[in-house]
């Protein structure tokens, strides 16, 4: 248990660091924010893929065509059979006719052109709504899979092409990110260590001292410890003042994107806080000594 | 031929009266210590009682510094016993390492002082770090820097302060946790023979009130005017543990032409310290 004497004067050394190297702090504290923000930006612009796909995957609409002239019976025998299928939710009976009255619909204007039509081209279908789970580009395969071989079926039509496209880039995304956001972690667990270090080297004969009228190692590595933790919760205070300014300024652009909430910011300072008591850590065993005693 | 006697003419009385195993405070049985590249100590055998004054001698890189940092337990025997007040230095917990420590006063030639500190804070600094609340702060420190002669200087920073200055502080900071051993590598190393002399008189009147001293120094002129136990130490071995008879001149003095130097300054102003805290 410390007594008030000894806490007053952790306090002080604590901020001793800050005092005798302001520019050496400073620097670090604006190139450990700078990284924050970068990781803080990469992490909501995952999200935001993440969220854009989950919506695309929302719209996964699955058509299966039939072939022409399917008896009434085969054509009732099918919804079943479809429903059976792990992963569909609900089917849609859609009527040649009621497909060319969206075909209609769809070219607006230009509709007067159906009447060059002899006959209405268009197959009847059903449309396929899938559960949550299945709006995967592998479920999809599957349902496709299983029902290109019934012989009601001529084709089988989705939105693939650009949900593929868009999954592989979120993916590549998501691994970037979490390369970056690693490579930014360990550079400030790094960055925080070597200003420690300075701290330290520059305390040698503080600590010499102490280690000879039976300081305890707790009590040696406390005020480093608070020192890099003060310097994590400086950056991060400032990366996440920075980024709430820029969302201020930005609002309108931002709209209908996820961005942090203040609970999470303050998260994100806390998760700061813990990579300076890491990399002032990180700095203790190496350059005070202590590893053989407690 | 190391000798283990730990009898001594001027050992306090009041140090108890019991058998010599109750009072032994250090015991170094069969110690050897090896460096990467050289053999430190071979063999080393001796005790040293509560209240003893004793002076390790030698050449330097004799051993005498290793045998203070094993007591210190800043080192760990290569083979051998190690015991410091009741703990054996091989199955000690690392943790209790400080514990120990706080037992232990330590002065160094080169003084170890905080330069940015004052001479105040840096005997209360060695007070702060074990946790002594801030009011039994001042007053200890008070006592022993008046102890010491420095209360007058106490707001001055150690670059304002000569070197046997220097030392005295260093002296008060290793005393002012009343420790039970105090360790002095070397103490008068950096000092002249007038300052030098002060402080060997410093620590006999600490060792006087009854912490136990052990004094190394390569000068056998200092070792001449000590009236107590000299171990001689050569090539990591103990050569000689003797003590020295009384018949030694008490009153010769190192600014009496006994030390190698010459000296050219005043007789050292005595210290007024009070026969008992």
């Amino acid at each position: 248990m410390l007594s008030g004497s000894q806490w007053k004067y952790l306090a002080r050394e604590s901020v001793a660091g800050f005092r005798r190297r302001t520019l050496t702090t400073g620097v670090t504290i604006l190139i450990m924010s700078s990284s924050l923000m970068v990781l803080a930006v990469l992490t909501m612009t995952t999200l935001n893929l993440g969220n854009l796909l989950d919506t695309a995957r929302q719209g996964i609409d699955m058509r299966v065509f039939l072939m022409d002239n399917l008896p009434a019976q085969q054509l009732a025998e099918l919804q079943p059979r479809l429903l059976r299928i792990p992963g569909v939710a609900d089917v849609q009976f859609i009527s040649r006719d009621m497909a060319l009255d969206e075909f209609r619909q769809s070219l607006g204007d230009d509709a007067s052109l159906l009447a060059l039509l002899d006959a209405n081209p268009l197959p009847a279908s059903y449309r396929l709504e899938l559960t949550r789970g299945s709006r995967t580009l592998q479920a999809v395969h599957g349902i496709r899979d299983e029902i290109a071989g019934w012989e009601e079926v001529s084709d089988i039509l989705y939105n693939q092409e650009w949900i593929d496209v868009l999954e592989r880039w979120t993916y590549r995304f998501q691994m970037a990110s979490l390369v970056v956001g690693l490579v930014v972690f360990l550079a400030a667990i790094f960055v925080i260590s070597n200003t420690v270090k300075l701290t330290i080297a520059s305390s040698s004969a503080v600590i010499r001292v102490q280690k000879l009228v039976g300081a305890t190692n707790t009590f040696i590595r406390t005020p480093f410890i608070c020192e890099g933790m003060m310097q994590g919760l400086l950056a991060g205070t400032l990366a996440m003042g920075l980024l709430a300014t820029a969302m201020h300024v930005m609002k309108d652009e931002l709209t209908g994107l996820i961005v942090f909430t203040p609970a999470q910011m303050a998260g994100f300072v806390g998760l700061c806080v813990v990579l300076g008591l890491i990399g002032s850590w990180a700095a203790m065993g190496k350059y005070l000594g202590l590893r053989s005693e407690g | 031929m190391p000798h283990n006697s730990t009898s001594s003419p001027d050992r306090p009385e009041r140090d108890g009266q019991g058998p010599l195993e109750e009072r032994v405070i250090i015991s170094l049985n069969h110690v050897n210590l090896s460096y990467p590249d050289q053999v430190a100590l071979k063999d080393v055998n001796f005790q040293v009682a509560n209240g003893e004054f004793l002076c390790l001698t030698g050449p330097s890189g004799a051993g005498k510094s290793s045998i203070l940092r094993l007591i210190s337990m800043d080192a760990f025997p290569t083979r051998g016993q190690v015991r410091v007040r009741g703990m054996l230095a091989s199955s000690m917990n690392r943790r209790r390492i400080p514990q120990l420590r706080r037992e232990i006063g330590f002065v160094f030639q080169d003084f170890r002082l905080l330069e940015d500190r004052s001479v105040y804070d840096n005997v209360a600094f060695a007070q702060l770090v074990i946790g002594v609340p801030g009011r039994q702060i001042a007053e200890n420190v008070t006592r022993v820097l008046n102890k010491v002669g420095l209360w007058e200087k106490r707001h001055r920073k150690p670059c304002q302060l000569s070197g046997g200055e220097q030392q005295r502080v260093a002296v008060a900071r290793a005393m002012v946790n009343s420790p039970k051993i105090l360790l002095a590598d070397e103490p008068t190393g950096n000092l002249d023979p007038v300052t030098a002399q002060e402080i060997i008189d410093l620590l006999f009147r600490f060792n006087d009130m009854g912490t136990c001293v052990i004094f190394s120094t390569h000068d056998h002129g200092i070792v001449k005017t000590f009236g107590r136990r000299v171990i001689v130490l050569e090539n990591g071995a103990i050569v000689s543990d003797k003590l020295r008879d009384d018949q030694v001149d008490r009153t010769a003095r190192l600014d009496d032409g006994m030390y190698r130097a010459e000296s050219a300054g005043p007789r050292p102003q005595q210290v007024e310290v009070p026969s008992h805290a």
